[in-house]
Formats: structure tokens, C-alpha cells, sequence
């Protein structure tokens, strides 16, 4: 497809201003020569026309969650509700500004701190910050947080505990906080070895990052254990809080002992994922942490029944972002849980487990499971027996797509022996038996055309509106622009950037 | 439960299925009974969509009617008109609803709009590789200053005073953990002090952090900090709060910058009270290897199509683990496509107007008020479109006043700077959705 500079013409507009309304005034008068750009940068021109259908066709080369079933695990697509979109985009809350002043703003400061509230009763934590724009800057919070809290006690803590289970961002937020990552190696039943926790777990380990269930799907039953280990070391216990979606009314991290949790609103709490973000990465702290959450955090003034930003003085982190949220994304999270109820959070929970373990139940004589029990949300099969015909588990996912269905996540977790050529299938609440007994006449489907037809898979897909794309070439010849690509064309009727004014 | 399709009998079926007897069944090996929640959760019994409606919309009346309401103020997050079209297009379901574009046979309207966006700034910036999208300005110079300490391997970064105060708490807050050296570089008439800046800095720098438009509003001489920072090997991060200002003023990598990270928020973004907005980092090729986060390449297909994939990977936390050049994961995706959109509408020569009659209208309100004789300037120093002026009167008669006209008070400078010079002094900020008989109007309600 063309990209919108190809479709430019010169003197096209697709906008319009009010004319100019201080013709009296000068560009000269106002901005010094030294500042002004003698060029106009070139954008493109194009109407107003052709932008709505240039969208309009590249939306179309999108599958999205309303399009049919995506079940890539970890990442909870479930469903977005309509009503939430709604009410995050009314103008009272759109156009608010950041610092307009509180009495401007009740009605946000409101559903913060409400939320703040919900929150906090559905992980047993003491108090949030809103401040994270996604689950790793979450982490990364969560991470200076816990280092600050040593800091301050005198205490040189410096490595930190991740399993090998765990999601990259784990490891890579603990580099940023300069903790030193110790794996901790999973035993036979996909879970913390407590014997090599017990062996790892020291005065100078500042805690554990844990994922329950963790990336593979599976809670952690020694999770009481762990709690144990890690808090008799003076550690803290910091809860991943990806797969959340297994848990709710059903076990809270902070009854489980975790010390630090962060949310994907936009994974369990139904916000969409908008291609990549925008999300929020919400942390939650037990009451000895909350000083040094990210400042300011919302209160409320019993006295003058009035919310309000309090600053949270010294022991702060500081700030981890420009102003305090990405807020309409707390709006949808506030509706969703308020149109669950109790009874929803935990139907949402029952049905997503149920769910995962009706499609391992069904596939496991195709696919073989990397451990062989119960999941929580998600399970973990494994591709692996089809390598002798010359299929990978990639080829199993782009093969599905061929039959209009989102690819599980593939390829991760990815840890020996027991965790190679992965396919980890989430199928949140929302998605039906009906569409269940889809994908698992498909996935079955496809087993046997790995064994006839592998060409078939090793080829697909066939029918998306682009085929598999070359992406060492992309890597190691990086064309990033348009005029990356029209230097490389070697145009030469592109040789200025730039139009005269 | 309506977002729920499953029926209970359903679930009855699937659990004789997985050969069970009961969910509890089900989960008892993985959750302990003496960590399982006994009870329900204590939140509100679930709402109707029609009750649910009316709460959200009585509590967003204790909001001001902020539609109505004229901003006067900016300080980083600046109302412009956002064209119907963009947020019409927005709301398309394909855009809203996928996941971070890992499989581009399924992305390509995502990953082709990214690229559009790199493409854009690209030109905009004169930078050649543009991350499209750091959470926000904030987060994303901080990347930059710890990008900068991999690239030097030195421990200080000087950062100007006059770079937006939360992302100047932000770089603090990511760097603290590496304990660098961070020297502040003071202003002086609303500008950076270039005699400080060279008696500051020495080759144990790693960058200099320099705003452009600053916090003040006041226009940088870039090509003279350019040449100091250079002369001592320091990289020169040049950040942009208001990337609307590219539009009259000159591309900082024309003027010697060497990392830039711009607030992209005035490009089609609602103001929400804060976010989501999103912010580019971009550089010069040399250094793409250690840039942070997500970018799009072109390549093609195995029919020798153009296509669009998420490139350069290897620097990424989902392959390099703590090696990785940065955490970041989930972004802000569709504000970029909301930026393509919006780049796309206003084209090269709204850009243009946007720019110059934001710069002609905030000199304009500056004119009435020092005319009004109840202003007065603190600094003479060249503005953009946001201007510092002291008042005569009490600030708090003045916001009371504004308030009650519909319009949003300009920041008081005060709560970021505690100079004495700077007290009663107010930051102004103006954009094209003020008319010229709005500014008239505040121009008039104030000398009074």
C-alpha cells in the first residue's frame, strides 16, 4: 500500500485555521533570526479526503480483538467494553488541563482516588500510584521503590531474584535500577525451586520479582514458602502482575505476602492495548512503602470535602512521568470493575481458568504440554513433536492465521528442558466455547497438516494481506524513513528536503 | 455477566471436559485453600450500564466544563484543535483493540503508520532514526540521559534549569539508581547562562539537557551551546515540550543536537488531565544501537512486497533480558497513529500556520497586557508562544476573574521556582483556539 507521502500533490490542504487574524504583526517582530527555520518543513499534502481513506484502508490490514479470537497469553486481550470508550471521552475529562487548578478538577481527583480504593481491596494493598504508563515503567517504579527502602535503612542491598520464567521487562527493570539479576531456575513442575531460592535468598538479595501464575501459566503453590523465605532474608516480594486475570476474588497478592504489586489495567482490567499502548503499569505498595511511592499521590480532605495532589515529601522516589496518569485509562478500569461487581471479577477469573484448561485438555494429545497439571489462565503447549517434519512452531502460528484466527504468543517462555517451541494459549473470559471449539478443530487441524503438508506451513500464511516478511534484511540494512528509502532509490528529483519559503 | 458469553451449564460441560468435578477441584493444587480469599470482595455489587452512565456523568460534572474553558496555560501540555477526521478515524476498532505489532501479517496498518510517523519527525527534527514512542517527554529524556551515559561512558549530565520541572525530576528519578554527577546549568534573563555553561562544563560531561522553547517559553541560542557543549565532547539532548513550535523554528539537528526528545502531545492529543501523551527520541544513525525502545523498518514480503516490521531488535528486553538498552515494552502506540493522522491533516503548510499563529497570537496577548500597565515583564528575552509576566495584582483575584470568564489560569510560576524575582509572576501560554477577541477579552477582564 502507498504511503501517505506518495500520495501528496502540491497545494493540497487537509485542514483549515482562520485566516490570518495579525496581519499588523510580524514574524521578524516576534522571533529572533537565529530561531527561524528559513525552510518550511515538508509534511505532506493531502485532503482531508484522502487522509480518512488512507486510515481507512491501513485499519483494514489490522486484526484486531473485535475481529475475532486473539489468544496470545500473557497478554489478556479480553474484550473491551464499548461503554468504557464512552465515558473516558467525555469533554470534562478530555479537555482537562494538568494544572488547572484542584477545584477545576474534583470530578477526576474523584474517580483516582475511588479507584485507588477498588484497587486496593482486589490485591489487598495499602495504597497506588496511578503514575505508570505501562507494566515495565511499572516495574521500574517498583524497582527504585524497593531500592530507595533499603537506601534509607543503611542497607547495601544489590542483587535481585528473577526466575527464568520470568518476562524480559522483569530482568531489564531490575538492570535499570542497578540490582544485579540472579536466575533462579524453575524445578519439574514449572515453578520456583525453593531448595535454589532458599540457596540464592541472602542478606544481600533485595527480593524476588515473581509473575503468579507465572509466564507459563501455573501458580506457584509454594508460594506460601517463598513469601517465607524471601521476608526471612529481610527481602521484599514483588508481584508481576500480568496474569492477574487468574486471581481476582480468588487469591490476593497482598494475603499472599507480596510487598509490591503492578497491574496491567490494560490486560486483567479491559482497556485496550491500542496496537502497543497506551496502557497503565499502576503499583501498588504495603503501608511501610507508601512514602516512597512516586510523588504526588491523590488525598482527601475530610475537612473541606476536597481531593487533592499531596506531595509526598523527601522519602519519594520523585517523579517517574510529566504530570500524574494516563487517565482515561483509569476511567475504563473504574467502569469495568464497577460494572463486574464482585461476583463479575471472580466469574471473569473461573471462566478464564476454565477456559485454559478446556483448550489444554483438548489439544494436549496434539500438542504436549510443557508440564503436565492444571493451569491457571493460560496454558503452555509445546510444538516440538512436528519438528520432524520439518515444522516449527512459527509455522503452526502463521498457519492459523490462514483460518482468520490471532496467533498465540510463540517462542516464550523459552527455558530448557521443558520450555521449547512454545505455544501459550490465553483465552480470556470473553471468549465463548463456541470459539473455543474453533480453535481447537483448527489447532488439530493444523497437527495433521504438519504431518501431510508441512510445505503448507512452512509457506503460510497465504491469505493475509501481506505474506512473511524479510527481517534480517530489515536489521541489518535499516531503512526507517521515507527518505531512507528514497535515498536509497537513489531519486533524484528528491534531492531538498526542503521547499523555499 | 454480558462480557462474559460462557453459561454456567457451559461451564459445568467444560469442567466434565477437562475431568474435574468442580473449579475448586480445578485450582485446589495450584491455590492453597489457606491463601484463598474466603469470601467475596468488598467492592460494589456490579451496576447496570444505564446506572453507570449516570454516576460517570454526575461525577464529571464536578469537573469544570473545561470544553468551554480557554486555556491560558501550557507548561507542557498545550491545547490545540484536534480535526474531527483524527478522532474519527481513531476510533476504528483495528487500531484500538490489537496488540503491540509482533506479527506483521496482521499489523501492517499499525507498523505502516509508525513508519509514516518516523518518517514525519524524521524531516520535522532532521534527525535520521526517531523512536516513535517513549510513554512521554518526561520519561523519554531521561532515556536520553541514560542513552547518553552508555554512549560516553562518563557519570555527569548537566541539565538546564529551565527544561520542564518534571522532566527534570524524571531524569533524576531514572538516574539515581547509576548515582551520576547531575550538574544544574542556571539561567539567566530567561535564558541558559552561556558564560556558566562554559565555566561549567569539562570533558567529564556526558550531555548537556538544554529545552528549546524553555520552560519560560524564551528561544535558546542553540548554535552557540552547540559549539561550547561540542568543543568539550559532551552530546548535546535537546529536548522539545511544544513540537508545534518545528513549525517556524529551526530543526534541532540542523543546529548541532545530537539526541532530541519531543512531547509529541500537541500533535492530535487530548489533554486528559495529564495522559496518555507520547514523546520521540531520535538520533543520528551512529548511534541507533543504543537507542531505547521500539522501531519500524521497512523491508519487504516473501512476494517482494513493501512491508513494515518492528526492526533492530536486539537492543530489546524480550531478547536481551538485563542487557537490554531499556525496560520499555507497551508504549504509546496509538497516540503515534493519533500524530500520523494529525501530521497527515495539517500537512506542510498547516504546520506552518499552526506555528506562526501561535507565535503572533501569544506576542499579541503580551502587547495588551503590558499596555494594560497591570504587567509587568522580568525578563526581555525572545518567546515563543508562552511568556512570563509579573503581576500588580494579587494572583488570586486574578484567577478568580478568569474562572469566572471560561478561561483556564496561567501557571504560577511560583510552584516551580522559588526565586524571589519570581514571585507573582505568571507563565502564559497561547495556542490558536484562543481567538483574537478572547485575547482581547483577557487582555480586558485583567485591567480592569
Amino acid at each position: 500500500m502507498k504511503l501517505i507521502f506518495e500520495k501528496s500533490i502540491k497545494d493540497r490542504d487537509g485542514y483549515s485555521l482562520p485566516g490570518d487574524l495579525f496581519k499588523e504583526i510580524k514574524i521578524e517582530d516576534c522571533l529572533p533570526e537565529y530561531a527561524i527555520s528559513k525552510k518550511k518543513k515538508l509534511l505532506s499534502e493531502v485532503s482531508e479526503v484522502d487522509v480518512v481513506r488512507h486510515f481507512t484502508k491501513l485499519s483494514k490490514l489490522n486484526y484486531g480483538l473485535d475481529d475475532g479470537f486473539y489468544p496470545l497469553g500473557s497478554c489478556t486481550m479480553k474484550y473491551n467494553p464499548k461503554i468504557n470508550e464512552k465515558l473516558a471521552s467525555l469533554n470534562n475529562f478530555t479537555y482537562a488541563h494538568p494544572l488547572a487548578p484542584e477545584e477545576t478538577v474534583q470530578g477526576s481527583l474523584e474517580i483516582i482516588y475511588d479507584l485507588n480504593k477498588l484497587l486496593c481491596e482486589i490485591t489487598a494493598m495499602d495504597e497506588y500510584t496511578m503514575a505508570p504508563a505501562a507494566g515495565a515503567h511499572g516495574e521500574l517504579t517498583g524497582n527504585l521503590i524497593m531500592r530507595k527502602y533499603f537506601v534509607d535503612r543503611g542497607d547495601k542491598r544489590h542483587k535481585m531474584l528473577i526466575p527464568d520464567s520470568a518476562h524480559g521487562t522483569n530482568p531489564a527493570s531490575a538492570a535499570m535500577a542497578d540490582f544485579q539479576v540472579v536466575e533462579v531456575k524453575s524445578n519439574e513442575r514449572g515453578t520456583v525451586d525453593l531448595t535454589e531460592l532458599a540457596r540464592l535468598m541472602d542478606k544481600d538479595t533485595v527480593g524476588l520479582m515473581l509473575t503468579n501464575p507465572n509466564t507459563v501459566g501455573l501458580y506457584d503453590e509454594g508460594i506460601k514458602n517463598i513469601e517465607k523465605i524471601v521476608h526471612h532474608k529481610g527481602g521484599l516480594l514483588y508481584y508481576d502482575g500480568a496474569n492477574l486475570n487468574a486471581s481476582l476474588g480468588i487469591i490476593r497478592p497482598g494475603d499472599a505476602g507480596f510487598d509490591v504489586v503492578h497491574l496491567n489495567l490494560h490486560k486483567t482490567f479491559s482497556t485496550p492495548h491500542g496496537g502497543g499502548g497506551p496502557g497503565a503499569g499502576v503499583i501498588g505498595v504495603k503501608k511501610d512503602l507508601i512514602p516512597y511511592l512516586p510523588t504526588p499521590i491523590v488525598a482527601f480532605d475530610s475537612t473541606h470535602k476536597k481531593y487533592y495532589l499531596l506531595d509526598l515529601g523527601s522519602k519519594s522516589i520523585g517523579m517517574v512521568r510529566a504530570f500524574w496518569s494516563n487517565f482515561p485509562v483509569l476511567i475504563k478500569t473504574y467502569v469495568w470493575i464497577l460494572s463486574m461487581g464482585p461476583d463479575g471479577l471472580y466469574n471473569a477469573s473461573e471462566t478464564s481458568i476454565i477456559n485454559a484448561n478446556y483448550v489444554l485438555a483438548k489439544l494436549k494429545k496434539y500438542y504436549k504440554p510443557a508440564y503436565d497439571r492444571y493451569c491457571g489462565h493460560e496454558c503452555t503447549v509445546t510444538g516440538k513433536e512436528y519438528k520432524k517434519y520439518g515444522v516449527k512452531t512459527l509455522d503452526i502460528a502463521k498457519r492459523l492465521m490462514d483460518y482468520g484466527m490471532h496467533p498465540p504468543t510463540i517462542y516464550f517462555p523459552h527455558f530448557e528442558p521443558y520450555a521449547e517451541e512454545t505455544i501459550m494459549v490465553e483465552p480470556p473470559e470473553s471468549e465463548s466455547k463456541e470459539m473455543l471449539d474453533k480453535f481447537i478443530e483448527i489447532m488439530i487441524k493444523i497437527s495433521n497438516e504438519a504431518k501431510t503438508n508441512p510445505e503448507l506451513l512452512t509457506t503460510a500464511p497465504h491469505n493475509t494481506p501481506i505474506r512473511r516478511t524479510n527481517d534480517l534484511v530489515a536489521a541489518k540494512r535499516p531503512i526507517l524513513t521515507y527518505d531512507d528509502e528514497l535515498k536509497l532509490k537513489d531519486e533524484l528529483k528528491y534531492k531538498d528536503k526542503n521547499i523555499d519559503f | 455477566m454480558r462480557y462474559i458469553p460462557n453459561t454456567e451449564e457451559q461451564k459445568k460441560e467444560m469442567l466434565k471436559e477437562i475431568g474435574v468435578s468442580s473449579f475448586d477441584d480445578l485450582i485446589k493444587e495450584g491455590v492453597p485453600q489457606s491463601i484463598r480469599l474466603k469470601g467475596k470482595l468488598n467492592i460494589p455489587e456490579a451496576r447496570s450500564e444505564t446506572e453507570l452512565e449516570e454516576k460517570i456523568y454526575n461525577i464529571a460534572q464536578k469537573n469544570s466544563n473545561f470544553y468551554l474553558m480557554k486555556p491560558l496555560i501550557g507548561a507542557g501540555a498545550y491545547r490545540h484543535y484536534i480535526p474531527e477526521a483524527e478522532k474519527f478515524l481513531l476510533q476504528r476498532e483495528e487500531f484500538w483493540t490489537c496488540y503491540t505489532p509482533y506479527q506483521p501479517e496482521l499489523s501492517q496498518g499499525t507498523l505502516q503508520s509508525i513508519f509514516e510517523y518516523q518518517s514525519y519527525i524524521s524531516r520535522l527534527i532532521k534527525m535520521e532514526a526517531v523512536i516513535p514512542s517513549i510513554y512521554d517527554g518526561a520519561s523519554a529524556t531521561a532515556e536520553a540521559a541514560l542513552m547518553s551515559l552508555r554512549l560516553t561512558h562518563k557519570n555527569k549530565i548537566m541539565v538546564s534549569n529551565l527544561v520542564h520541572p518534571h522532566y527534570r525530576e524524571t531524569v533524576k528519578t531514572y538516574l539515581a539508581p547509576h548515582e551520576p554527577e547531575i550538574i544544574e546549568l542556571p539561567y539567566k534573563n530567561g535564558l541558559v547562562d552561556l558564560e556558566k555553561l562554559k565555566i561549567l562544563i569539562n570533558e567529564d560531561v556526558a550531555s548537556v539537557i538544554i529545552q528549546n522553547p524553555n520552560f519560560f517559553g524564551g528561544i535558546e541560542k542553540l548554535a552557540e551551546i552547540s559549539e561550547i557543549v561540542h568543543s568539550k565532547d559532551a552530546l548535546l539532548i535537546m529536548v522539545i515540550a511544544e513540537s508545534i513550535s518545528l513549525g517556524v523554528l529551526k530543526a534541532p539537528g540542523d543546529i548541532g543536537a545530537d539526541i532530541v526528545t519531543g512531547n509529541a502531545q500537541s500533535f492530535g492529543m487530548d489533554l486528559n488531565y495529564g495522559g496518555p501523551y507520547n514523546a520521540y527520541l531520535a538520533t543520528k544513525k551512529e548511534y541507533i544501537r543504543q537507542l531505547p525502545g521500539r522501531i519500524i523498518g521497512e523491508t519487504t514480503d516473501v512476494d517482494g512486497k513493501r512491508v513494515f516490521v518492528m526492526t533492530l531488535r536486539a537492543r530489546e528486553q524480550d531478547i536481551r533480558r538485563e542487557r537490554a538498552t531499556s525496560n520499555i515494552c507497551t508504549n504509546h502506540n496509538l497516540n503515534v497513529i493519533a500524530a500520523d493522522i494529525f501530521l497527515s491533516l495539517i500537512g506542510t503548510k498547516g504546520l506552518y500556520q499552526i506555528s506562526l499563529l501561535n507565535t503572533k497570537s501569544a506576542h499579541y496577548l503580551e502587547n495588551l497586557l503590558l499596555k494594560s500597565k497591570k504587567f509587568e515583564k522580568i525578563f526581555d528575552y525572545p518567546f515563543y508562544n508562552e511568556f512570563l509576566l509579573k503581576s500588580k495584582e494579587d494572583i488570586a483575584t486574578i484567577n478568580k476573574k478568569l474562572l469566572e470568564n471560561n478561561f483556564v489560569p496561567p501557571l504560577k510560576i511560583c510552584e516551580f521556582y522559588k526565586e524571589e524575582n519570581l514571585k507573582n509572576v505568571l507563565l502564559f501560554a497561547v495556542t490558536e483556539v484562543l481567538s483574537r477577541d478572547n485575547l482581547n477579552k483577557v487582555a480586558k477582564i485583567l485591567s480592569e
